[in-house]
Parts: C-alpha cells; structure tokens; sequence
C-alpha cells in the first residue's frame, strides 16, 4: 500500500480538486483507492455526494482506530472508497494526539485498511500541525499544488526549510504547477524559474479550467463530465507521473 | 461487500419499485435499461456451467456470464466460432470457463432474447446507496429475472433497504440455479455418467443387476445422438464405459444369470461396443496431439503433421461408419431388445446365485476382487512380464465397478474414502496401459498403414519411431511406480476398512 498526500501550505491552490482527480484517475487505473478527507474545511466528501455521518459522533464508546475504518464510505465509482471529513475527524489533532508516539500514529490508523488498498490519498488541510506533520513523516510521497506566482513559490520555499530543519525527507516532495494559466506572462516567468530551482517539480501540470470550477455543480470528478478532454487528461497524465515516482506497481 | 443473487418472474420496473418505497423516503430508484439481445444459453451436454452455478450466454460476437453465486457479471469478445473453452480467446469468461469441463462442447440450449438492467438506490443528494444488477430473459411466452443486489461499504442499511424492497417486488434468494430453465419452460434433462442407483439390500441378486444394468443401459444410450451430431467425443467415451459397465455387471455377477444367458447377453453388449472401438482409438489419439508434438524432436514434426492429417481423415472415415451404424435399423432393433429384456427382472432365466440376496452377494464379490488384486500385485517384481501388470489393472477396475455400484448397499462414507485411495493407482496403472496401447496402435501403422503414406515413408516412420522411444520411456516409468501406488493404497488401514465394511455383510 502507499501513501501519497496532497499538502499546501497555502489555501485556495486546488488542493481538494487535486485530491479527488487524483483519486478518480487512480481508481480508473484499477487501483483499489481510499482517499481520505483529512481536511476539516474539505469539500471532498461534497464532490462525492457522501453526507458525513451523525451516527459515528455518537459512537464514541468505539476505539478510535475501529472508528476510522467505519467511517469508509464507497463512491459510486469503482476501486473508490471514502473517509469524509465528518465531525470526528475535526478533532483529528486530538485523534492522534491521544495516541502514543504521536508522530507515527496516523500509520497505525492507516494499517488497519492495508490489505483492503493499493494506494490511500490524503487531503490534507492547509496548515502545520501534528496531523501534517504525521503526514510528512508517513506518506510515501507528497504532492504539492503551486500557482505559478511569486507568493507561491515563497510557500514552498518555505515548505522545503520546513522539511530540512525538520529532518524530513525533501525527495518526498512532488511539487507541482496547478491553476496555470499560460496567457499570463506571470505565469509563464514564474515557471521557468521555479524549474530551474526545483529540479523535483513535475513535468504535468494542471491548466486553470472553468470546468474544475463546476467540480461543485456536478458532484463529481472533472473527469466524468467534462467536456473538454484536456483538463481530464491533464489529471490522468498527471497521476501516471506520480506512479512512477512512487513506484506503484 | 455483500451480496444477495435472486430470481423474480417478471420485469421489475423502475417504477413498480418506487412505487413500493415508503411515501417519506430520501431514496429513489433508478434503472438503465440494457438494450434487447436476441442470444443463445450455453452450456455442455452435462451442464457443466450450470452446475458451477455460471449461466452463459452467447450473442453476436460476445459472451455473458453470470455467477449465481456471486452475482458477478463478466463478459468476453467472441471472433469466430467456438465450441470448447480453449477455443476462445484469452479473457473473463475464459478464465472461469476453462477446467470446468475441457473435453465438452459449449452446446446451444435454447434461444433467448434478455437486456441487462443495472440499477441503484440513490439518497436524496443522488449518492448511490446500493446497487443492483439484473438480466432479463424471455423465452418464448416466458420470462425471468435473475439479479443481485450489492452492497457499498458503509451503506449497509442502504443495502438492506435495497433487498427489502426487491423482495416485496417478488425477488427470491437463488437457491437452485436449474429454476431459471423451469422458469423459462426450457425442458433441460440432468445428465451423469455416475448415476446414484435405489438399491435394495435383500431383493435377489438378478433383480440388482438388472437395475444397475437398465440404468446403465439408459445413460449410454442418451449419448448415441450426440455421438451421431459429432459435438464431442465424450459422447462416445460416456457411450462406451456405460455398455463396458453393462458386460461386467454380467461377468462380475456370475451365476446370477443362466450362464448360457449371460454368455448371448456379454456377446450382444460386445457386439454393440465393438464397431466403436477405432473411433475411440482415434480419439485419443487426436487429443493427444498436443503432447506428441511436445514429445518429439524437432525433425520429426514434419513426419508427426503427415501422421496426424492421415489420422484426422480417418476418423472421419470412421465416424461416418459409427453413424451409419447407430442410424441402422439393426442396431435400432438391438438395442431396442436389449433394452427391454432388462425392464424387469423376470424376462432373463436366473442362475444358482440369481436368489442371493443382493448385499451379501456384493460384498463376497467386493472382498473376493480385493484379495484377487492384492494377490496379483503381492507377486509383481522388477523382472514380471507386463502382462501381469495389466491383470493387475483389469482387477482393480472391476473392484472399483463393483464398490461404485454397490455404494448405497454400504456406509457411502467409507466406500467413497477406498474408492479415492484407489483412485491414484488406477490413475498410474490406467496410463500404463495407454502407452502400451497407444505403442501397439503406432505399431500397427508401420506394419499396415505405411502404404498410405507414399513418399513419406521414411518420414512417418521417423515419427512413428521417436514417438514409440518415448512412450516406450513413459511406460516404463509408470510401471516403476505401480508397486509404491500399490502398497500406498494397500495401507492397513484400508486392509481394515475392506475387511470391517465387507465380512460384517457377510455375518449379517
């Protein structure tokens, strides 16, 4: 099983469309998928029309651990399961916190589902906290959406120190372009530089698409409506990318 | 993932079923209507497939399968014409067909017309809840609906409700698969070459055998048009061990019937038998291709492809011969005869043994070939002739005839356990014999049929030689391991479970 997450440290850059494209373009490939909600103020769970439940707030008595595995909901498309970002997991902080080695418990909740995935991404809400930091330390690779802006390229800048002076592992960074909009000279600039700094950035990257933007119209993954084949493409390219690297087989 | 696989004998609609949900509900159903195929059911001459709870369908240029057990659909591109598993090309229903039955044709069963339907349970957001899978066959004035409904995790109050609701529309647990061709008015015959006989422990021994031989009498003959239709040759092969079990009910029951009787009823079923023998032996043959090919050197090949054209035109040949025979009037008249002779018991003149009651009869018989078999191969060494080894192979299939008929005179249980422990040294002793014959048969091509190759001869007989070296080689290693078989089959404890299940009888 590996573990790929979607991380910025910056909101509003396409992390959750990332998140859920990614998924479905995962899933697509035949690969048994789970993505998980991790984000509070998530919407990924809402483009796949699963309603968090009330019921499992109420099933407290329930170990932790168990709980997160019920918590699975399947989509309405194959190899694609769930964990909507309900009630519990906004106390996911808390959730791991009460574990003990804190910073590898997010693995141990994720063991319990291994034999039931190929590959578990996570949507990870836009800030440093225990749980991101669990994210670091336990996902095989981390994707990273940039706008091709200045204020972006300072976000990762800062995410890299972040992982140096932390000790964890730089080569884990999959950054890549998202929301790119070419007819922008900015754009275009931003790019070119940031490709020369960081050698790890993906070649795929994602165009600003009205049709992304529908994403919450439709309820579903770009990819099953849109009607323009590019931007749909661009996810499955993308996702192949990240196979690669991640070694899935 | 749960899954519940019904039959409803009708169509059920999207809208009968909403009309069936509560009035305040967050669910609706919704279906997508397949489009109408006209198609064919599929299956072997013993149902095979059905069997293994699979219902296949061919359609133009496709297959369908349907597991009854799971519910699962898969389905398969067909180019061309098939008749056997491995005929098709690599794919799902390949996968699943294949070991199933690889000798037997997939045979039409009837026509039908059917769509696939594949409908949901959505909540009021329109998220799926549960969904379900249905294929809706008509036939002639009929219909049915098989279907099966799956569950998605951590939906599974969405399931239940699904199945509840399925269930209120009339949709059954598929409980036995063969209700789909009642249903359908498909009259569809269940075939075994292994029949389970009523037999009863203290009628006379001459009315047992004459239950034992109609049965078998009637399952060789359900195979004669197959045999005629040529759709595959266990036709003929089940033809055959059925009349061969006939003639050794009669020369295992000795004294049962009047022995001037049983020597005009053994010549009546050997003449039946005999005009079919080369075509068998041609069958084998051709099924044995593959291996042969795989057998010899390259440079006899070429020699093999002479060989094996040579023998595929005469089966033909001879097929032609078995058909004109079955079709005759003569063998109408025969069989006909034969048939009715064994309706009772009373027709055939008894023998001294005829009155003894059955059980005891079956186990002096049993206990008899089993000390015979032991005997024969107690005095087999490295020098015996291999005549002996093929007594030895004779014994042992009459002992394992006489414990298959007499199953349900004794504890089924311990009889089928012997029958398995002796099932690998027939296994070893049975293709023995097949490279022995198969030796003999090539031999026979040299010394006769060479003429029949003109300007091949050194060719064929190139082939012939390579493949006599190697069967040769085969022969000998199976004959190395009959004594090791034997004596693993000749255990203790089965010396004990034949003397507990057989001499007990005796007492009683």
């Amino acid at each position: 099983m590996k573990i790929i997450a979607c991380y910025s440290n910056k909101g509003g850059v396409g992390k959750t469309a990332t998140s859920v494209n990614l998924a479905y373009a995962c899933a697509r490939s035949g690969k048994r998928t789970l993505l998980c909600d991790l984000d509070p103020q998530g919407a990924s769970g809402f483009y796949f029309r699963i309603k968090p439940s009330r019921k499992l707030k109420d099933r407290a008595f329930f170990k932790d651990v168990e709980r997160f595995v019920d918590s699975i909901r399947a989509s309405d498309y194959d190899n694609l399961d769930l964990v909507p970002a309900n009630m519990t997991f906004k106390d996911f902080d808390i959730f791991l916190s009460r574990m003990k080695n804190s910073r590898s418990r997010l693995k141990k909740a994720l063991k319990a589902v291994d034999s039931d995935y190929d590959v578990i991404i996570l949507d990870c809400p836009p800030n440093i906290s225990l749980l991101s930091e669990n994210v670091f330390k336990t996902a095989d690779k981390i994707v990273v959406p940039v706008i091709p802006t200045t204020l972006s390229s300072r976000t990762l800048e800062q995410l890299y120190s972040f992982f140096k002076d932390n000790g964890y592992q730089t080569k884990k960074l999959l950054p890549f372009f998202s929301m790119v909009q070419l007819s922008k000279k900015l754009h275009k600039e931003s790019m070119h530089i940031l490709r020369k700094k960081y050698k790890g950035l993906l070649k795929p990257y994602i165009p600003f698409s009205s049709e992304v933007e529908r994403m919450g119209v439709h309820r579903a993954p770009v990819i099953t409506y849109a009607n323009k084949k590019s931007i749909g493409d661009a996810y499955a390219e993308m996702w192949k990318d990240i196979e690669i690297k991640t070694k899935i087989a | 993932m749960e899954s519940f696989v019904y039959i409803v004998h009708s169509d059920v609609s999207e809208k009968k079923l909403n009309k069936l949900l509560p009035a305040k509900t967050d669910y609706n159903i919704q279906i997508e209507t397949g489009e109408v195929v006209q198609g064919v059911v599929l299956d072997t001459f013993d149902n095979a497939a059905l069997a293994q709870s699979l219902l296949l369908l061919g359609l133009e240029g496709r297959l369908v399968l349907m597991n009854l057990k799971t519910g699962e659909f898969l389905e398969q591109e067909v180019a061309g014409e098939w008749r056997f598993a491995k005929d098709l090309s690599a794919g799902l229903v390949k996968e699943l067909l294949s070991g199933l039955a690889d000798l037997r044709a997939f045979l039409p069963v009837a026509k039908v017309t059917f769509h696939r339907d594949r409908g949901a349970l959505l909540d009021d957001e329109g998220k799926t809840r549960a969904r379900y899978s249905s294929l809706v066959v008509h036939h002639k004035k009929s219909i049915t609906c098989l279907g099966s409904a799956t569950s998605l995790r951590g939906y599974q109050s969405g399931y239940e409700e699904l199945v509840s609701l399925l269930q209120n529309a009339g949709a059954k647990e598929l409980t036995d698969v063969f209700a789909f061709y009642r249903q359908l008015g498909i009259k569809r015959e269940l075939y075994t070459n292994k029949p389970v006989l009523t037999l009863d422990a203290t009628a006379p021994a001459s009315e047992t055998a004459a239950v034992i031989i109609r049965a078998f009498i009637q399952i060789a003959r359900r195979n004669e048009s197959g045999i005629v239709a040529d759709h595959d040759t266990e036709f003929l092969h089940d033809y055959r061990v059925s009349f061969r079990k006939v003639r050794s009910v009669l020369s295992l029951f000795k004294g049962v019937y009047e022995p001037e009787k049983t020597s005009e009823l053994k010549a009546d079923f050997a003449l039946i038998m005999q005009s079919t023998n080369r075509l068998r032996d041609l069958d084998v043959y051709l099924m044995e291709k593959e291996n042969y090919y795989k057998m010899v050197p390259d440079p006899s090949v070429a020699g093999l492809e002479l060989l094996f054209e040579y023998l595929a035109k005469e089966r033909k040949k001879e097929l032609k011969k078995v058909v004109k025979d079955l079709q005759s009037e003569e063998y109408a008249a025969r069989v006909a005869a034969l048939t009715s002779l064994f309706k009772s018991s009373d027709k055939i003149p008894t023998g001294p043994k005829g009155a003894l009651p059955s059980k005891l009869l079956a186990a002096h018989l049993v206990l008899k070939r089993y000390n015979q078999a032991c005997k024969i191969a107690c005095s087999i060494e490295r020098t015996t002739p291999d005549s002996v080894v093929h007594d030895l192979r004779i014994s042992c299939k009459k002992l394992r005839y006489l414990m298959e008929f007499f199953t349900p005179l004794f504890d089924e249980e311990s009889i089928k356990k012997l029958i398995k422990t002796l099932k690998n040294l027939q296994d070893n002793l049975g293709k023995f014999n097949d490279y022995s014959v198969q030796q003999a048969f090539l031999r026979h091509i040299l010394d006769h049929d060479l003429g029949q190759f003109k300007g091949n001869e050194i060719q064929i007989s190139e082939a012939v030689g390579a493949l006599t070296a190697m069967l040769f080689r085969l022969q000998k290693k199976e004959r190395n391991q009959v004594m090791n078989n034997f004596s693993r089959f000749n255990s203790e404890e089965t010396g004990l479970l034949f003397k507990q299940l057989f001499e007990i009888a005796e007492v009683e």
